[in-house]
């Protein structure tokens, strides 16, 4: 299981005002606010945590959760600059973030495994052209990195939204997950465990 | 205009702001979802429901956010709220 989550400074900047009144409260728990309030950069603070909540939630989703909206529920830990934990429901997962001057990107999992991770840039402003782009984005890469023929390979979301890898009409046993927001992209790929389907004969 | 679609184009109002997808806003009915239709990012959802309150001068608990996935379950929430004013 993999839940990943990006967020565009630029972007972010220019059209979410985390100093509005009610909102860090209506986000964060008070103990994740008292951080927030001591912090010498709050504005990275702020969304780094957001970016690991959300994260968190996909893992959430992927393990068969149903949809909620409780930001306050998921509950933060920092370890390090990059390592953090995040608390859902009881489940514990294993955050982390990459911050840079252009985005702030997170990735959640159970146990810190190697994640399989591309972070790009968009070019289209259109949410269906660059959804369309990220989904070829991920399916070229994913088709040359495990030779697999791209035209038989299909990302399909289940009921609640969560995005699955299929080869020759057949689910993978892989775990992905999407982000993106403002001009960046970004997918993470997990190898489940066991029942992999073998790929060194469909090579074309 | 009855009610209901005078509370749906108050609310057409508060989440313009922050959708992305112009078609699924021009059809917004009660099974618009905020998220997976109007591609609303969940930070802005904090926004409209902050929005909201401020419009309505009701105070959204945890609970009724939890429920605010869509456009039916929003006018529930706003309903219920404003009759517990009274």
């Amino acid at each position: 299981m993999i839940g990943n989550d990006i967020i565009d400074i630029n972007e972010t900047r220019l059209f979410t005002n985390w100093k509005r009144p009610g909102f860090l409260q209506k986000i964060f728990t008070e103990s994740e606010q008292e951080i927030i309030h001591a912090s010498k950069d709050p504005f990275t603070l702020v969304w780094r945590l957001w970016s690991m909540k959300e994260s968190a939630y996909k893992v959430y989703m992927q393990r068969g959760g149903s949809h909620f909206f409780s930001p306050t529920k998921i509950k933060c830990m920092l370890i390090s600059h990059q390592k953090g934990e995040v608390t859902i429901n009881s489940t514990t997962l294993n955050t982390n973030t990459t911050i840079n001057s252009n985005y702030i990107f997170s990735t959640a999992t159970i146990n810190n495994p190697d994640i399989d991770t591309c972070i790009f840039q968009l070019t289209e402003n259109n949410c269906k052209q660059q959804s369309n782009f990220i989904h070829k984005q991920v399916l070229n890469n994913f088709a040359k990195n495990n030779s697999l023929n791209c035209a038989e390979l299909l990302i399909q979301k289940t009921k609640t939204g969560v995005p699955t890898l299929h080869y020759k009409n057949k689910l993978l046993d892989k775990s992905i997950s999407i982000t993106h927001h403002g001009n960046y992209a970004a997918y993470s790929i997990l190898e489940s465990s066991g029942n992999n389907i073998t790929t060194q004969n469909n090579k074309t | 205009m009855n009610k209901k679609e005078q509370m749906i184009s108050e609310l057409k109002l508060i989440i313009k702001p922050y959708i992305q997808d112009e078609e699924a806003f021009k059809n917004l009915n009660e099974d618009t979802d905020f998220i997976n239709d109007l591609k609303i990012n969940s930070a802005n959802l904090v926004d409209v429901i902050l929005d909201i309150e401020d419009k309505y001068d009701i105070i959204l608990d945890n609970e009724s956010m939890d429920k605010m996935l869509n456009v039916k379950a929003a006018l529930e929430v706003i309903k219920t709220k404003n009759a517990e004013k009274k």
